[in-house]
């Protein structure tokens, strides 16, 4: 993927999180060295390159602190974040009222998410180009990102599997589709009922397994955390409408607990078919 | 014409010298918290300045330099992002390094940063700061 597909990927997702979170203003992303790597179509490319002459100062000598990995303004109408993510800073201007943590999802795990999967997906074609001359497949990330985020609780890519071209194709058995990956972002779940071997997922989401597996009844899902933790729940639809459609599984204390993770984190959820 | 300029050079001259204690005494005042921030957990030092004078309390004074230059850069991107963005008064500036942070913030005239270890209690000392 060249700079210019890697960019635009980069520029739809920030206007679709904009889209899912109107409380941020603007956004854009930029390098060490001052390099825009890509903004939202609100913000003016003059006023990026000011932003980031007005962090100059605090980049250069930044050193003195161990280098920065953040820098939040708060100003009395709103907000500036700034988020260092690998190489690149990720700016995020809201509103004084915005729900902080719902933004700081957004940015510090949503977007690095996004980031590593662009990145997963760039890698893959030089891979592949190595063992088959045949051109290059397309790339399918515009399409994705251009999808409005809400409707994408962000499915794991799925591994890469060897292709020999010269063997003949083995034909598909007629078996069920691989249970799906979802990555979800985990908050809590509280009240005195609430069952703790149970998580709540997006009705959509069970609905759209329900719909692959038409004939299977789903009660329960694997949870795999990125530390290699896993277990096995019961899994209910989100009761709560401001949960819904925002990529989330509600999860009791005692499961995050066993899973050592906690509200924010991300984790791999999958259908258990039997 | 006369008397008027002279009304207004008294008026001058009376109000300079006012301005100028209450500043001091602001001063004073914002130091004395400091020196009490000073010795909460984490914290190793602060930086406070205003048109007339300056105090810098650091624990490692090799570092005095490249703090006051981040302090000075972090207060004028305080202020040049708000203009930008329209986002009204800056209350307060925050920089997180790997190992300090740094919090900025502007009373009247007075620029200060405060440096802490990294997981010192910013909000603590941002209470307190409040209150001045």
């Amino acid at each position: 993927m060249d700079n210019e597909i890697y960019s635009f990927a980069l520029r739809t997702t920030l206007n679709e999180i904009q889209n899912l979170c109107p409380d941020i203003k603007n956004s854009f992303i930029f390098k060490e060295d001052g390099e825009i790597v890509a903004g939202d179509e609100n913000t003016p490319e003059k006023t990026i390159v000011r932003v980031i002459d007005s962090f100059d100062g605090i980049l250069e000598k930044a050193e003195a602190l161990g280098g920065v990995e953040g820098i939040t303004l708060e100003s009395s109408k709103g907000r500036v974040n700034v988020c260092r993510m690998n190489d690149f800073y990720l700016v995020t201007v809201t509103m004084a009222n915005a729900d902080k943590n719902y933004v700081n999802t957004i940015t510090r795990v949503l977007f690095p998410t996004v980031l590593k999967l662009v990145e997963k997906i760039n890698s893959a074609p030089f891979k592949n180009e190595s063992r088959e001359p045949e051109p290059r497949p397309e790339i399918h990330i515009p399409e994705a990102m251009a999808k409005p985020a809400e409707e994408m609780p962000i499915e794991e890519p799925r591994p890469e599997r060897p292709t020999r071209t010269l063997e003949p194709e083995t034909k598909p058995k007629l078996t069920l589709p691989e249970p799906q990956i979802n990555q979800l972002i985990v908050e809590n779940i509280g009240g005195l009922l609430v069952p703790s071997d149970t998580v709540r997922i997006d009705n959509e989401t069970l609905l759209h397994w329900q719909e692959l597996y038409e004939d299977r009844k789903i009660e329960e899902a694997e949870i795999e955390t990125f530390g290699g933790q896993s277990t096995r729940v019961k899994i209910k639809p989100i009761k709560d409408s401001k949960f819904e459609g925002k990529g989330i599984v509600q999860m009791p204390e005692k499961i995050q607990n066993a899973l050592e993770i906690r509200k924010g984190e991300l984790v791999r959820v999958k259908p258990v078919i039997e | 014409m006369v008397k008027k300029r002279k009304d207004v050079q008294h008026v001058v001259a009376l109000t300079e010298p006012i301005t100028a204690v209450e500043e001091a005494t602001t001063a004073n005042n914002i130091r004395t918290q400091l020196e009490d921030i000073k010795n909460y957990e984490g914290v190793v030092g602060y930086i406070l300045r205003n048109s007339s004078s300056a105090s810098i309390d650091l624990k490692d004074p090799t570092k005095i330099i490249d703090y006051a230059i981040i302090s000075s850069s972090s207060i004028d991107a305080g202020q040049a992002i708000s203009e930008l963005f329209d986002l009204g008064q800056t209350k307060n500036v925050a920089v997180e390094g790997k190992n300090v942070k740094m919090l900025s913030f502007t009373v009247e005239e007075n620029k200060i940063s405060i440096f802490m270890d990294k997981n010192a209690d910013s909000e603590k000392i941002l209470k307190k700061l409040r209150s001045l």
